[in-house]
């Protein structure tokens, strides 16, 4: 049976409208491809899932050779927010963007419960 | 790596139109060009050494020359003699030409024109020795080949540096080129 995409778009619909000052997410393969995404309107879809995809993969690179083990999430800090990217099993990664005033504690948990539910789709 | 070298060798011949007649008439002329060949190096080291940039390649390290010098002639020789009769071990050889030349830094840029000097030398050689004009065309033909080898082995081996380094899978690393170019 193929992946329900529709599924995974009203997850992501769903996360993003239901989350506090969760601005944006994406699920994309580690090819760079966008399997669903709800983002921020002027954000290039393609451009984000191919630098999600390979921030994910190089981190877990940096991750290795700094002897940090498994990399559980990539964290971008900016002033205007955050970029949160996990590895959603092997064949996807997710990226949430937040705003500087999103409570990081909920914000874990809230990726925590999507990736349970994302996940549960694509296998 | 990505690439098939004797694949990638075979289409090369294919598009430079390169014969069972050129093969053969290099061959002839092999041990002419063995001949030449220390020649052809003094000629093409010297017109590098003349650039700023390729002397401090050149230079950087002891003996780097030498050993360029020793493989400069080889390789000149082996486009007369074709190796295994331009099979996979000439593309081997090849392929690990444009490696070494990303490894030691030399870009397209410093080899194109290298490459040009080498067909000009050679070409006045051939008309000094009164050297059948065909031997020219083969021979303009096999150093075209080469080049086009060595500098797509130049992309490829690059490519594959960097996902060797960041993981990233070929269709990501095709795609961030891509989106990249994109925006330029």
């Amino acid at each position: 049976m193929g992946i329900n995409t529709e599924q995974l778009s009203n997850i992501l619909d769903n996360f993003v409208s239901s989350t506090n000052d969760v601005q944006g997410a994406a699920l994309v393969t580690p090819d760079g491809l966008a399997l669903a995404a709800s983002l921020p309107g002027g954000m290039d879809e393609e451009r984000v899932s191919a630098m999600s995809a390979a921030m994910l993969s190089l981190g877990e690179r940096i991750g290795g050779e700094l002897a940090r083990g498994g990399i559980e999430r990539i964290y971008v800090e900016g002033d205007q927010g955050y970029g949160v990217l996990t590895s959603c099993g092997e064949d996807a990664v997710f990226l949430v963007l937040a705003s500087r005033a999103v409570k990081q504690g909920i914000l874990m948990l809230e990726i925590k419960g999507a990736l349970g539910e994302l996940k549960s789709i694509l296998i | 790596m990505a690439l098939d070298s004797h694949k990638l060798m075979n289409k090369m011949e294919q598009r430079s139109l390169f014969t069972a007649e050129d093969k053969t008439l290099l061959q002839s002329h092999a041990d002419w060009g063995r001949e030449i060949a220390p020649d052809m190096a003094e000629k093409f080291y010297d017109y590098l050494g003349r650039d700023e940039e390729m002397n401090a390649i050149l230079t950087e390290k002891e003996g780097r020359i030498h050993r360029l010098r020793e493989t400069f002639i080889e390789w000149f020789a082996e486009m007369f003699t074709g190796m295994d009769n331009w099979g996979g071990d000439y593309a081997d050889r090849r392929w690990r030409i444009g490696l070494i030349h990303v490894r030691i830094g030399i870009d397209p840029q410093h080899v194109v024109p290298a490459m040009a000097t080498v067909v000009r030398e050679a070409e006045k050689r051939l008309i000094a020795e009164s050297k059948p004009s065909e031997l020219k065309e083969s021979l303009s033909k096999i150093c075209m080949i080469d080049l086009a080898f060595i500098e797509q082995a130049y992309v490829e081996v690059s490519s594959a540096a960097v996902l060797r380094e960041t993981g990233w899978t070929e269709r990501l690393f095709r795609r961030l080129i891509s989106t990249g170019a994109d925006s330029m």
